[in-house]
This record gives structure tokens, C-alpha cells and sequence, in this order.
């Protein structure tokens, strides 16, 4: 399976197992970020909820295709959620 | 190349690792006409002919040796609905087990025309 990990303009497609506990998606977020896994927060869009680092993805409900939004931790605290709609942006053709 | 410095060696390990691109290993950036930044494993990219001969080819071009393909052509919501694609074939392609790939009958003439240019 996969999840789409949204912050802004960038989505990073994760290829994964449903038995992958949150931390092993952190870090393969990691190899391609550069953010620790600390200084990351991944919350289930279609719940609101924040993703726990132990458990697993079967068990907080995080199916294929799920859509999880990334906030990053700036100055000891974490960002607020956001996901740009390419509604808002014209083409640059 | 430990211990060794020097512009030369320097320029020699940059080398391998542009040539190291042409693997199937990382990441690779696909840019919508909005700026809207994809970021996929390099095989699922494979999946698209298009995107293979840009990522093989020897030489290769600038914008894949950069890990990097604009799309000023392709909307956000159309890239996004062919990268969903490149990881359902990786994952379906195999035909032991099956599930349909879903498809908004909105989106359906420039998804086809899409994949007609990514030879997907």
C-alpha cells in the first residue's frame, strides 16, 4: 500500500505495510525531508487525529491511498496543518 | 575516496552520484502546471515510459538529473491522480490479486490524454 503525505504545495507518496509502525513512516520521511522523526507530526486527514509513533498504521485505521498531513516543529513548537488547494493557484501556462 | 581531497576528487564523486541517478533507488519531484510538488520512489515513476527514457537515458536530461520534472502542461489534481496510478500498477501489475482504479468520469478526458504523453 501507500499514503499521500501532504504540507503545502508537496505531496510525498510513501510506499508501505499496513503492520509499519509510525515511526518507520517518519523515517522514510526522514531520508527524503531531512526532518527527524521528532520534529515531525503526521495527522490522519480523515480523522483529525494525530498518529501515534508506536502503533502501527492497521491500528490507528490509516488505510491505502489515506491522505496524512505533515506539520513540522519550528522553535519548539509544532506548525498548524496546511495543505495549499490547487484551486487557489492559477496555472503558469 | 576517504581522506583524499581536492577538486578533482571531488568532481569524480559527484559523478557517481549523477550516474547513480539512472538506478532505481530515490525519489524523484513531479511539478504540476501550479507549482504543486509530487514526490514519488523512482520506480513507480518507471511505470511511465516517458518517465523511464527521461530517467535512463544516458546523458539524461537536465531536469531529471536534477530529481526534478515540470509538468507545465499537467494540472495538480491530474498528476496526483497519475502518481495514485504509478503505486496502484507497481502494486496490481503482478494480477494475483485485483482492485479497480478508481476514475471520476470528470477528469477522465485529460487523465487519458495525460497518460497518452506519459505513455503510461
Amino acid at each position: 500500500m501507500y499514503i499521500r503525505v501532504k504540507r503545502n504545495k508537496t505531496t510525498y507518496f510513501i510506499q508501505c505495510d499496513p503492520t509499519e509502525t509510525i515511526l518507520n513512516i517518519k523515517q522514510k520521511l526522514q531520508s527524503i525531508t531531512d526532518h527527524p522523526p521528532n520534529n515531525q507530526r503526521l495527522i490522519l486527514l480523515a480523522t483529525n487525529n494525530i498518529l501515534d509513533d508506536s502503533k502501527t498504521l492497521a491500528d490507528q485505521k490509516v488505510e491505502n491511498d489515506a491522505v496524512v498531513a505533515l506539520a513540522l516543529r519550528k522553535d519548539n513548537e509544532f506548525e498548524e496543518v496546511s495543505i495549499a488547494d490547487p484551486s487557489d493557484y492559477m496555472a503558469s501556462s | 575516496m576517504v581522506g583524499k581531497g581536492g577538486e578533482a576528487a571531488a568532481s569524480a564523486q559527484h559523478k557517481e552520484e549523477h550516474e547513480e541517478d539512472g538506478d532505481m533507488v530515490g525519489v524523484v519531484k513531479l511539478i504540476s502546471a501550479e507549482g504543486f510538488e509530487f514526490v514519488i520512489d523512482k520506480k513507480a515513476a518507471m511505470v511511465s515510459n516517458t518517465l523511464r527514457n527521461m530517467l535512463t537515458s544516458p546523458g539524461g536530461f537536465a531536469e531529471t538529473r536534477e530529481g526534478e520534472v515540470r509538468f507545465p502542461e499537467i494540472s495538480t489534481a491530474i498528476l496526483e491522480k497519475i502518481c495514485q496510478y504509478f503505486y496502484w500498477s507497481l502494486h496490481y501489475a503482478s494480477g494475483k490479486e485485483t482492485a479497480e482504479f478508481p476514475i471520476e468520469p470528470e477528469i477522465t478526458l485529460e487523465l487519458m490524454m495525460a497518460a497518452n504523453y506519459l505513455d503510461t
